[in-house]
């Protein structure tokens, strides 16, 4: 899963079209219950079923996609 | 019942209730069920099981160190099985229950227990250390040794059986005292609301630190019934929680209602149903979306009671309930839209109820707090005062057709933040407090469909507007609770007033929404969002 992916699904959850790989969720406004849309994206469209610590150390597109990279190897 | 403050200001009851006697207590009710159901499992722990026998004897052994009359005990909690013994040892040695979240800031710590006047603090089971970061917090200056705290407290119905915090406009965590007559008479309700029996397995998912936690854990362990604790009910992800459901087979969730839409978009773009285990699905803390009802109905859903649920920590747990949709349901004669309002529920059978001045919902009956620990006025002003009491919920209601209530706002300013009750005026005491902050302002705001707070806050003369909102960020974090801190800070020049003076917070929000630079993007959502704007609130 590339970081345009999880771009575009941080786009769609927080309905916001100015985000770029370095930006960070939780700064977006974005909360714990928020955070399982983008969790339950991931896990779709990667099969990757991550947790919201994992969410937490990685909270950009770029460090999400790079996390999610890490766990399908 | 009659009321007054002793010297420290704590409450003491003068009188005897109006109500009838509640038998047995709690604590016997769990013991009858240890007798009679001892090698069933009470509580699961990441798969691992622990029988009735094995609970009595954590609960036995917490209680034996406690010894008799412990007084108000705090507990720095834990998601394991060791914190369940201690509420339950606690209450069997007579004490009061008051649980301390060891992630909290470690100032928000040391105001809890000074204000729930503790006599102790233990730990309920081993605090993993340097988890997250988390040190113990020293207490022992602030404990308050027993014996010098006024007068014993009541034995029976009337003695306090635990003490939780609500939202207070000082910036003081506000303690409410809860009696063991009041708790016992609602498990009682609870287990027949959810016709709980020893065939059942509740999951444990809320926050230990709030009254919903009760309501899954003292029920099902008075009805020999298994409660279930897994690390993966909090993981944040829907697809790990769906799967340990169905391998522990749970048969009930009690969910916050902001995260059961949450899990509805997510069976609803999955198109997957909840594991055929499950039979109850209780939700509460907040208004239910009734676009989300309309897709859960829309969901092979039909076998499955949906019931919201509404309270205060003030009045118990719950106090209305009403079947949604499954078997049980209210008869709508139609699907539910939405745009329809979704009602809170009709009273319990211990509850007593009546909307008094403009539609404010007042609650009686068995199951009322004693009142705010120390603060006598702030008791009568929303307890009343007499032997007639009666509980100001602040919520505004209207009857529907068949008795159900429906939720029409709140009378004052107090906000839903993920399920948790938050005054405004206490987060803007704390941002007022800060030296470079000559006035804050406080409010709800959309976010995707969520409410979160966002704080207008004016400079003081020479303060160093660069590094403000960051620095009043970490002033939060190292005061308040997470949902506290608001998830904007925008520095403004001035706050919006009414024609007599007062605050305006929601003007406030409307002059400056989307000027900030930071929140541009987010406006064009947000007045789509509009309309939304008031959230429901349904007081828990």
């Amino acid at each position: 899963m590339g970081v345009d992916t999880v771009t575009a699904i941080f786009r769609r959850v927080l309905e916001t079209d100015g985000i770029t790989p370095h930006c960070d969720f939780f700064d977006l406004g974005g909360d714990s219950l928020i955070a399982t849309r983008v969790l339950s994206a991931v896990a779709r469209e990667s099969g990757v079923e991550l947790t919201f610590e994992d969410f937490l150390a990685a909270p950009t597109p770029e460090s999400l996609a790079a996390k999610v990279a890490g766990a399908a190897r | 019942m009659a009321r007054s403050a002793d010297q420290q200001g704590r409450a003491v009851i003068l009188g005897t209730p109006g109500v009838g006697p509640v038998t047995p207590d709690l604590i016997d009710a769990f013991t009858q069920i240890v007798e009679s159901h001892a090698d069933r499992t009470a509580v699961v722990h990441n798969g691992r099981p622990l029988s009735y026998l094995q609970l009595d004897g954590l609960v036995q052994r917490a209680a034996l160190r406690l010894g008799a009359g412990p007084g108000v005990v705090g507990v720095r909690t834990s998601r394991s099985p060791g914190v369940v013994a201690e509420l339950l040892g606690v209450l069997a040695a007579g004490g009061t229950y008051c649980p301390v979240d060891p992630a909290f800031p470690a100032a928000r710590q040391r105001a809890m227990v000074a204000a729930a006047g503790c006599h102790l603090v233990i730990d309920a089971e081993t605090v993993p250390q340097g988890k997250s970061g988390v040190e113990p917090v020293d207490f022992t200056d602030l404990l308050t040794p027993r014996g010098t705290d006024g007068p014993d407290e009541p034995d029976g119905p009337q003695a306090p059986a635990y003490i939780l915090f609500t939202s207070g406009s000082t910036g003081d965590p506000k303690p409410v005292v809860t009696p063991r007559g009041a708790i016992t008479t609602v498990v009682g309700a609870l287990r027949e609301l959810f016709d709980l029996g020893p065939a059942d397995r509740v999951l444990q998912f809320a926050s230990l630190n709030w009254d919903t936690c009760f309501e899954e854990i003292l029920p099902t362990l008075t009805a020999g019934a298994a409660l279930v604790l897994d690390d993966e009910a909090h993981s944040g992800s829907f697809p790990r929680l769906l799967r340990m459901v169905e391998r522990e087979r749970i048969t009930v969730l009690d969910l916050p209602t902001a995260y059961w839409h949450e899990l509805v978009r997510h069976l609803t773009e999955d198109r997957a149903a909840l594991p055929p285990s499950v039979r109850l699905v209780v939700i509460g803390g907040e208004a239910a979306d009734p676009a989300r009802l309309a897709d859960w109905c829309a969901l092979a859903t039909g076998d499955v009671r949906l019931v919201n649920t509404y309270g205060s920590t003030e009045t118990t747990l719950i106090t209305h309930a009403v079947d949604l949709h499954g078997p049980r349901a209210l008869a709508l004669g139609r699907p539910w839209r939405p745009g329809d309002r979704v009602p809170i529920g009709l009273p319990l059978p211990h509850v007593l109820e009546r909307i008094g001045a403009e539609g404010e919902l007042m609650i009686g009956g068995p199951a009322l707090a004693l009142g705010y620990r120390g603060l006598p006025q702030a008791t009568e002003a929303r307890f009343g005062s007499g032997e007639d009491r009666w509980f100001r919920t602040g919520d505004r209601v209207e009857r529907a057709p068949g008795g159900v209530l429906l939720h029409r706002g709140r009378l004052d300013g107090e906000l839903k933040i993920r399920g948790i009750r938050v005054d405004p005026a206490e987060v803007e005491a704390h941002l007022t407090a800060h030296p470079q902050v000559a006035g804050a302002a406080v409010t709800g705001a959309r976010l995707a469909g969520r409410t979160t707070l966002v704080a207008y806050v004016v400079p003081a003369p020479g303060a160093d507007t660069a590094a403000l909102a960051a620095g009043l960020r970490r002033h939060l974090t190292a005061r308040v609770p997470g949902h506290l801190v608001p998830g904007r800070i925008a520095l403004v020049e001035r706050l919006a007033r009414t024609s007599s003076g007062k605050l305006d917070r929601a003007g406030t929000h409307r002059h400056y929404e989307g000027r900030t630079p930071e929140e541009t993007e987010l406006t064009q959502r947000r007045q789509g969002a509009a309309a939304a704007e008031e959230e429901g609130n349904d007081g828990r």
